[in-house]
């Protein structure tokens, strides 16, 4: 009865196992560094730590852009299921980053929260700041604010709508509604444009456009790029800007021009 | 697969199930075959393609210099390798033909004797098969982009018309009357397409963007419209206004059972959604290039479990798992871009047509034996004449499998012949599965 039971809740899909590898033929050259079930707290800690601290003196929080993850993951669908988990659960905040609109920046909570404060210490602002990362941060994981949400849920009043402004936490969207922001990150995003232009560009000007994986981060690269050059190779694969082929001497990465 | 048949055998599962595992297999081993052609008639590109879906044996097809081919997709000539011919053709020469391109061609739901085609030359016309002239034709002021017949549709005969004026257009085929107009867009309607779950629901995509889903029985505006971000305006730009994709949206496509639509934008993207309540279901697809400025017309399996999307992508077929957004494969094989493709839910089969002029048949390949099975060099097919081959062949209507007899020695025979036996090969629990090489 069990074996029947079994039967009837497998899944066809199973049986198939999309892509399943037939006698035992190897998948050569990439390495699955996703494998298992996606664990995507680990893996956003080991992109996190490829963010370079140093560069902002500190005071910016590490952060991660979500397409990064499409890179480790295969499986798209459910990497932005279990970011958004982590999102509901508070412990990940998502930023829309202003030059895509496609692009999200991940930054943990808890370090958002440090970084801040700390850069608010001793400004006026700083118990607005407070406030608002207790009330607003914490309860609600939204990217943006309407100014009647500001006004009548969370009772911020408008100098205090202004004071948040200038304190960088909040960024002018239209009249009336705000982005939730990370202040100083003008630089990081000035950076980071400059670096995957730079990192495109190597792939660009190899022959045949493109460049084996290995071969990209082993590079030197120019004074232009600022970030380790794996957190670029994790960007341009996730953002399809490169087709990532497997070859046997690797992963392969070619220019995709659309 | 021997799982499945046991089980079907014994009564543990469905039938439907095994049906399904098969269909599913089938799907998963899309590929060209030299033995399966589509004679080439169009001169140009062509724009789009309908299979029947009555019989699922006459294909029509419309192309770039408004000629339009009906195909015979059955083979009954006995021997593996056919090519698909036309049966009617309306050429240049004919009297009656488009004077532009031809942007959408649809049989008559119910049966063949009729079909609908549109085309850049500001007409609809309703042709007669028979005789090959149109038996009605409507004119409208701006290109014609699309248009659709709801393939359900028992109360009302209404073809949807999308064209380069933001309403679309109700032409009633019972009477001929055209006033019925649906207002709400702001740019030109790329795509219409009627549930095939309820017979008045009718879903438009426009270059402004937007996609919105109407009743047509209800006088004032749509039902809703779709919204990418399922209401949390906070990653949009600062419009208010709900937009579907950032771009336009050229490519509509229901589900076979109505309950989900498939929509691909300009921005690069295709969404799924709910189509009772709009919700964007987010499932990532990932980057689903798209540059067409006009209709680019996709297609959903049917029959399979998961579900399939096959979109067409630059010069290849890009082939989703439907839920999961997971690429399964790229099937290549055009010179250029292509435009259309449309799925044959009996055999499994694609068809896809586009700009080089060529209409391709991906067929399901064999499936080949594992490598420590092959014996030394012998073919043995012992299975051919056991019993229960016959009797499974005439159940499943032929499925993939070819007329004529089949002998037991098959040296030197192409992949088509195995592929009527590939359904089967693996099921018999035979020591010597052998595989011919192509």
């Amino acid at each position: 009865m069990k074996n029947d039971m079994n039967r009837k809740r497998a899944l066809i899909s199973d049986a198939f196992k999309i892509k399943k590898k037939r006698n035992g033929a190897e998948t050569f050259g990439a390495v699955d560094e996703g494998g298992g079930p996606a664990d995507m707290k680990s893996t956003l800690e080991h992109l996190m730590t490829l963010f370079p601290r140093k560069l902002f003196n500190d005071t910016l929080p590490p952060i991660v852009l979500k397409h990064q993850l499409y890179s480790i993951h295969d499986d798209k669908t459910l990497v932005d299921k279990e970011v958004n988990k982590l999102q509901e659960s508070g412990e990940l905040l998502m930023f829309q980053l202003g030059f895509d609109s496609e692009a999200f920046g991940l930054v943990f909570a808890s370090d958002y929260r440090a970084k801040v404060l700390a850069g608010e210490e001793g400004k006026v602002t700083r118990t607005t700041v407070d406030k608002f990362l207790e009330k607003v941060v914490s309860s609600c994981p939204d990217l943006s604010f309407s100014k009647d949400k500001m006004l009548k849920e969370f009772l911020f009043t408008d100098s205090e709508i202004t004071q948040l402004v200038k304190s960088g936490v909040l960024t002018v969207r239209d009249a009336g509604s705000w982005w939730l922001s990370i202040p100083n990150s003008g630089k990081f995003t000035k950076y980071f444009i400059q670096g995957r232009k730079a990192v495109l560009g190597m792939v660009k000007k190899s022959k045949y456009n493109e460049v084996l994986r290995a071969d990209l981060e082993e590079r030197r690269t120019t004074s232009q790029v600022k970030f380790p050059i794996k957190y670029h190779v994790h960007d341009i694969v996730g953002a399809e800007l490169v087709e990532s082929i497997p070859t046997t001497s690797g992963t392969l990465l070619r220019f995709a021009d659309s | 697969m021997l799982g499945f048949l046991s089980a079907r055998q014994a009564g543990l599962d469905d039938p439907l199930r095994l049906r399904r595992a098969e269909s599913t297999r089938r799907v998963l081993s899309l590929t060209l075959n030299p033995d399966r052609d589509v004679d080439r008639i169009h001169g140009n590109g062509i724009n789009t393609i309908d299979i029947d879906a009555i019989e699922g044996r006459y294909m029509l097809s419309g192309g770039a210099d408004g000629v339009i081919v009906i195909y015979d997709l059955e083979n009954h000539s006995g021997k593996q390798q056919y090519t698909c011919s036309p049966v009617r053709t309306v050429g240049r020469s004919s009297r009656h033909v488009h004077k532009f391109s031809v942007e959408t061609v649809q049989w008559y739901p119910y049966d063949t004797g009729m079909f609908v085609s549109s085309s850049f030359d500001k007409t609809m016309k309703v042709w007669d098969t028979e005789t090959l002239k149109p038996a009605e034709m409507f004119e409208f002021e701006d290109n014609v982009y699309s248009h659709h017949l709801s393939p359900i549709a028992r109360k009302h005969g209404l073809i949807a018309v999308g064209t380069k004026n933001p309403k679309i257009q109700l032409c009633d085929l019972k009477s001929g009357s055209r006033i019925h107009v649906l207002q709400g867009h702001r740019a030109e309607v790329l795509s219409v397409r009627w549930s095939p779950r309820y017979e008045y629901i009718l879903a438009t995509a426009s270059a402004d963007s937007k996609v919105n889903v109407w009743d047509v029985r209800r006088a004032s505006g749509s039902l809703f419209t779709l919204d990418q971000h399922n209401g949390e305006k906070s990653k949009a730009s600062s419009q208010t206004v709900n937009t579907a994709h950032n771009g336009r949206v050229n490519g509509l496509c229901y589900t076979a059972d109505g309950l989900y639509l498939l929509t691909t934008g300009t921005d690069d993207r295709m969404r799924l959604w709910n189509s009772a309540t709009g919700e964007n279901t987010l499932v990532n697809y990932g980057k689903v290039c798209n540059e067409s400025r006009k209709q680019l017309q996709f297609t959903v399996s049917r029959g399979c479990s998961p579900e399939f999307v096959f979109v067409p992508c630059g010069s290849s077929v890009a082939v989703y798992a439907l839920h999961t957004g997971e690429l399964i494969t790229m099937l290549r094989g055009h010179y250029n871009n292509v435009d259309c493709c449309e799925f044959h839910p009996d055999f499994q089969e694609l068809y896809s047509g586009g700009k080089d002029g060529n209409l391709l048949a991906w067929v399901p390949v064999v499936r080949t034996a594992d490598v420590e099975e092959v014996s030394n060099g012998e073919n043995k097919f012992p299975w051919i004449s056991a019993p229960g081959f016959g009797p499974w062949s005439a159940g499943w209507g032929g499925a993939g499998l070819r007329q004529g007899g089949h002998s037991p020695r098959l040296l030197g025979c192409g992949p088509a012949l195995l592929e009527g036996l590939a359904s089967w090969t693996a099921l018999w629990p035979c020591g010597g599965a052998t595989r011919t090489l192509a």
